[in-house]
């Protein structure tokens, strides 16, 4: 068999395994995305952001759920970003290449891949049995220690894609190195550093696990956090799993809710990336 | 004849430099290195006041080194040092209070001031543009707002003054608000010089401005070089041996980390003391 020959079917088998695996992942979310839209949109109405969950067989909506989780992902974020920008910022600009940086990028790692539901409990020990009850904020902080590691992991990744001319620029007129990150550096990044905060917020949008141990779950509407607190993926798993067929619908809402607004931010930050890259 | 050149011992120097009393900044023995290895051997560098010296010479022999070496911008990078004497006005840049320090050591917070100052004073202009991601106004702005507060009209003088002599005031005075980043190129290139003298530095370094620029860019910028020689001492890297010869009145050649030859750039061209150099400006290696 001649060369040409042989490594036009080598390329062909290459490129079929390529497709075919690619293929499979793209069906598997379009099946996803169609069954949740086939049994949520039905269920879709303004009910359910203006009424709380109701008792079986009662007509009701998700707002509390809706409620807990935007305050809980909100504090989460801001505690992520804060956290994240920072010690990215060390990493790429300060200490990454000393040992200690070493150390710091490995347990980030670590983080990144942690079982959200060994965070739950982490933060049950920290915050749940110290003060004597399941609150909001121990839902926040559990899923900020899920976020905050990927915003420190994006912020590092985008900072290390600026240019060492620009930082080399702006001490050559005589700024301090932290004045060159802050004024120059971060802004030239400012997209990129809001795609990690969106894709961590995509990320902790969902996850039900570490919420089990800490905010557990409301049924009634509840603006302090300091109470237990409902969120959409604690109410989805709660509602899933009982027998009863008005509550399963809901859950089906609840689930397109939330697959859409991952969806939509996710879209978001791609495309706010693709720009930083552009310009 | 190529045998010739190989011949000649790299030792061997010619060093026909400006009269000692009217320096601006001067170079001795300056020995630099990236961790282990040497990268200048012993260069001595003489640049007069309000010329434009040029240094030439094959790649990695050593010319941006020189150049970064000037402004200390090399202490970014740890494990880079400098050994030797380098004289800005008489001063030596390399020990005094800056001498040890390293750019983000909060205790030797002193130090880090000398070398801002420093760089106050000895402005740099980069290969590739590097335009700051802010408007025009602010990119002019930025370095004359570290050191001083001005009154608006005072900084408004201050941008357009500094676009003027960089010839970019004409195409931008309608647009001072927008993106530096939307200039084209040569454009970007001539706002880093801008911006480079708007804090008022004695000497400019240009480390080959022109290479990422087209024909008619880099003839703009030469202009204002020559322009800017009345006000700034000048020393500027180039692989582009006729932009040298148009524009410097001392150049240097150097191979493989030494200062091989150093004279008033007609003298170079057109009479160099060593064969070496004959054979560079004439295109026969390099």
């Amino acid at each position: 068999m001649n060369r040409a020959l042989r490594r036009r079917i080598v390329n062909g088998l290459f490129v079929t395994a390529c497709s075919a695996a690619t293929l499979l992942a793209l069906g598997a979310l379009a099946l996803i995305l169609w069954s949740l839209v086939g049994k949520g949109i039905g269920g879709l109405d303004l009910a359910v952001f203006t009424q709380d969950q109701p008792a079986p067989g009662s007509p009701g909506g998700l707002r509390n759920a809706i409620a807990g989780s935007l305050m809980m992902c909100g504090i989460a974020m801001v505690i992520a970003v804060v956290v994240g920008i920072l010690a990215g910022t060390w990493l790429a600009e300060y200490g990454g290449r000393t040992p200690y940086g070493h150390v710091v990028r490995f347990l980030n790692d670590v983080l990144l891949s942690a079982p959200s539901i060994l965070v739950g409990l982490f933060v049950y020990e920290l915050l749940v049995r110290p003060f004597h009850g399941f609150s909001g904020y121990a839902g926040a902080v559990a899923l900020a220690f899920l976020a905050t590691p990927i915003v420190t992991r994006t912020t590092e990744d985008i900072l290390n894609l600026q240019p060492n001319t620009l930082r080399e620029a702006g001490m050559a007129l005589g700024a301090s190195r932290a004045f060159v990150i802050r004024k120059i550096i971060w802004r030239a990044a400012g997209a990129g550093l809001l795609t990690g905060g969106l894709l961590g917020f995509a990320r902790i949008s969902g996850e039900t696990a570490p919420l089990l141990f800490t905010s557990l779950g409301n049924q009634f509407f509840n603006a302090n956090m300091t109470q237990p607190t409902a969120s959409l993926p604690t109410t989805i798993f709660q509602f899933a799993l009982s027998a009863y067929d008005d509550w399963q619908r809901l859950a089906w809402v609840g689930a397109l809710l939330i697959a859409a607004a991952v969806l939509t931010i996710n879209i978001i930050g791609r495309f706010l990336a693709r720009e930083t890259h552009r310009s | 004849m190529n045998d010739v050149a190989i011949a000649v011992p790299t030792e061997e120097q010619v060093m026909n430099g400006p009269p000692p009393g009217n320096l601006m900044l001067e170079a001795r023995k300056l020995d630099f290195f990236y961790g282990k290895n040497q990268a200048l051997f012993g260069v001595d560098l003489p640049v007069e006041r309000n010329r434009i010296t040029a240094l030439i010479g094959p790649s990695g022999c050593g010319k941006s080194t020189l150049l970064r070496a000037l402004n200390r911008i090399y202490d970014l990078y740890p494990g880079q040092r400098a050994e030797g004497r380098i004289l800005l006005d008489g001063e030596d840049i390399l020990s005094g209070r800056g001498g040890g320090a390293r750019e983000g050591d909060r205790r030797m917070s002193d130090a880090a001031n000398d070398l801002a100052r420093l760089r106050a004073r000895v402005g740099m202009v980069f290969q590739k543009p590097t335009p700051f991601p802010m408007s025009i106004y602010d990119n002019v702005a930025f370095g004359v707002r570290l050191y001083h507060r001005k009154s608006r009209a005072e900084m408004d003088e201050i941008v357009e003054r500094s676009l003027r002599r960089a010839a970019l005031w004409d195409e931008v005075k309608d647009k001072l608000q927008t993106s530096g980043l939307g200039l084209s190129g040569g454009q970007q290139q001539r706002l880093c010089v801008a911006r480079g003298i708007a804090v008022e530095p004695e000497v400019l370094l240009l480390d080959e401005p022109a290479s990422a620029l087209d024909p008619i860019s880099t003839a703009k910028l030469e202009a204002t070089l020559i322009e800017l020689k009345q006000d700034f001492t000048i020393v500027i890297v180039t692989h582009n041996l006729q932009q040298a010869a148009r524009l410097s009145d001392y150049t240097g050649f150097m191979y493989l980390g030494r200062m091989v030859e150093f004279s008033p750039t007609e003298e170079l061209f057109e009479r160099p003391g060593l064969q070496r150099t004959r054979d560079y400006v004439t295109g026969r290696f390099g």
